[in-house]
């Protein structure tokens, strides 16, 4: 359990200040993948490098399982950062090292292994990522996700107990995007590693993360499961962000009411119900004849779900005993 | 030069000559050295030691900045002169070869120490605060990470150093030094004798071509690509 409790960071800036984090508490629990989202300059880099103390907060403290780092010395601090690991946008490697030597760089700063023991642990990370065939190479010889893959194993090669993804995809193209966060997961699953991740982009928290928090001008505006706040964002930053990725429908509800004379009724499938012909059986059992106006079909990690927004054209009953006979079905149904 | 008699060559002293050449190399050699030794430390504890680095101290940073200054704003002749008594404390004598190469050293630190200070600064941040993040030492990261990653940029530095040195030595010769500057000032310049100072200046600019395009290839050799 990771917890956050308080914290808040200012900048001097041209003689005033301004605060990067704003009293700040987050609350992740071991072995989920926790997303920070926010536009830049909402503190989210601020936020992240405080879990390891790379950026020191003014007040408040953080704790890694019931250990509160922030009254760590310097020493005790650098021992504790061998087992956190951190992944970087611009994946930070050291040029001077072929692809091992950089993946073996934190082995060599905790020491404590032999050469030989070294090497294995290299090899094993190596396979881990996929990158047995370019142990040699040197980082400019490799591609972005290459690169971000040799990140990732030498942000492991300690154990970590966390790892910390500083936009981590950000700098790379769509497919290789998906590949990185696949590993991930993969990763996630594997070790039962807690990962901790910060992105502008809607669609890495919701192919990955299990929880996330919305950060807007240094303060968490909205937090939560990822189904819960995809589903139902109550933030107005929460839903422009989802509608920018194409994923929320807040804006689009409101023209639909104007042009749409009928009742509108937005139903919301999460899991099981998303597989079954829910709207086809109402339909026949409540005489409901629906126009289906706008949905989305996805999932949200490894949960499908459906938000449709329908016109009620005809309906035996009341539209408003529908909410009743869908929940029936498991999927919320609500009139607007 | 039109009526230059160029039979004059034969007659120079190329034992002489040899000498000077001998000369010239063992004071560049040694104080290029020494250089080295005093001056990367140097530019190493004034780029962790700036405002806003590694180990800021602003107060060390800007005595140790003027004392940089106050040394690289000195004319070398001034230089060899105010040294003398240092010099002899130092080594025993401040005349010849081993009195030049103190004021060498003294001259040319302050000017490489800056340039390793530069070198330093174009490391990439990002990869200094990679290593923090796992937790490395101010040690790990000098030698580690900062010195390795700007090798290429230390050589060329350390190229410009050994080529400004060439240009000192050639002054050394006010208190006895010796070498091939100071040839072509005696022969070439005083007593009127160009054919020496036509053969140190090919001599000097051999050498200078030779330590640019040695620098060079040892730059393009560990070059990270």
């Amino acid at each position: 359990m990771i917890e956050v409790q308080n914290i808040s960071k200012h900048y001097q800036h041209g003689g005033k200040s301004v605060a990067a984090l704003d009293n700040v508490s987050l609350q992740i629990a071991s072995g989920e993948i926790y997303g920070i989202i926010g536009r830049s300059g909402a503190g989210k880099s601020t936020l992240i490098r405080c879990l390891n103390l790379l950026e020191r907060p003014d007040s408040g403290h953080v704790s890694l399982h019931g250990e509160d780092i922030t009254r760590f010395d310097e020493r005790a601090l650098q021992q504790r950062r061998q087992r956190i690991g951190m992944v970087f946008q611009h994946f930070n490697l050291l040029r001077s090292r072929t692809v091992a030597a950089n993946v073996r760089f934190p082995l060599e700063l905790a020491g404590g292994l032999s050469a030989a023991q070294m090497d294995a642990r290299v090899d094993e990370l190596l396979a881990l990522v996929g990158l047995q065939d370019h142990k040699h190479k040197r980082p400019s010889q490799l591609s972005g996700g290459q690169k971000q893959r040799v990140g990732i194993a030498r942000a492991l090669a300690n154990h970590p107990d966390l790892l910390l993804c500083d936009e981590a995809t950000s700098a790379l193209d769509p497919e290789t995007t998906d590949a990185i966060l696949a590993l991930l997961a993969d990763i996630n699953r594997q070790l039962g590693l807690t990962i901790v991740l910060i992105t502008h982009d809607m669609r890495v928290i919701r192919q990955l993360c299990d929880s996330v928090a919305v950060l807007d001008h240094g303060r968490v505006v909205e937090q939560g499961k990822v189904l819960d706040v995809f589903l139902a964002p109550q933030h107005a930053v929460t839903q422009s962000l989802l509608a920018e990725t194409g994923m929320g429908q807040g804006a689009l509800q409101g023209v639909w009411r104007q042009r749409v004379a009928t009742p509108v009724i937005k139903l919301t499938f999460v899991g099981e119900p998303t597989l079954q012909p829910v709207l086809d059986k109402v339909g026949r059992e409540a005489g409901l004849r629906v126009n289906l106006l706008s949905g989305t079909l996805s999932e949200i990690k490894d949960t499908p779900f459906g938000q449709l927004l329908a016109g009620v054209v005809a309906s035996d009953v009341d539209v408003s005993a529908l909410p009743a006979i869908f929940a029936r079905e498991g999927v919320r149904c609500e009139v607007l | 030069m039109l009526d230059f008699d160029w039979n004059l060559l034969l007659d120079i002293d190329w034992v002489e000559i040899g000498e000077a050449t001998l000369d010239t190399l063992t004071m560049l050699g040694v104080s290029m050295l020494f250089t080295v030794l005093a001056g990367l430390p140097l530019g190493v504890l004034l780029f962790v030691s700036a405002p806003g680095q590694l180990r800021a101290r602003p107060r060390l940073y800007a005595v140790l900045s003027f004392l940089v200054n106050v040394l690289r704003s000195l004319p070398f002749v001034i230089l060899l002169i105010v040294l003398m008594p240092f010099t002899l404390l130092l080594v025993g004598t401040s005349i010849g070869v081993a009195g030049a190469i103190v004021p060498l050293v003294v001259g040319a630190v302050p000017f490489f120490a800056r340039l390793v200070e530069n070198v330093l600064r174009e490391v990439d941040r990002g990869v200094i605060e990679a290593s923090q993040s796992m937790g490395a030492r101010l040690p790990h990261i000098v030698f580690k990470v900062l010195l390795p990653e700007s090798l290429p940029g230390l050589i060329g530095a350390a190229t410009v150093t050994a080529v400004a040195l060439v240009g000192y030595t050639a002054m050394s010769g006010v208190i006895g030094g010796g070498g091939l500057g100071d040839l072509a000032i005696r022969y070439g310049y005083q007593r009127f004798q160009t054919e020496i100072m036509i053969v140190t200046v090919v001599l000097l600019l051999a050498l200078v071509q030779g330590l640019q395009s040695a620098g060079d290839s040892l730059v393009r050799r560990c070059r990270f690509d």
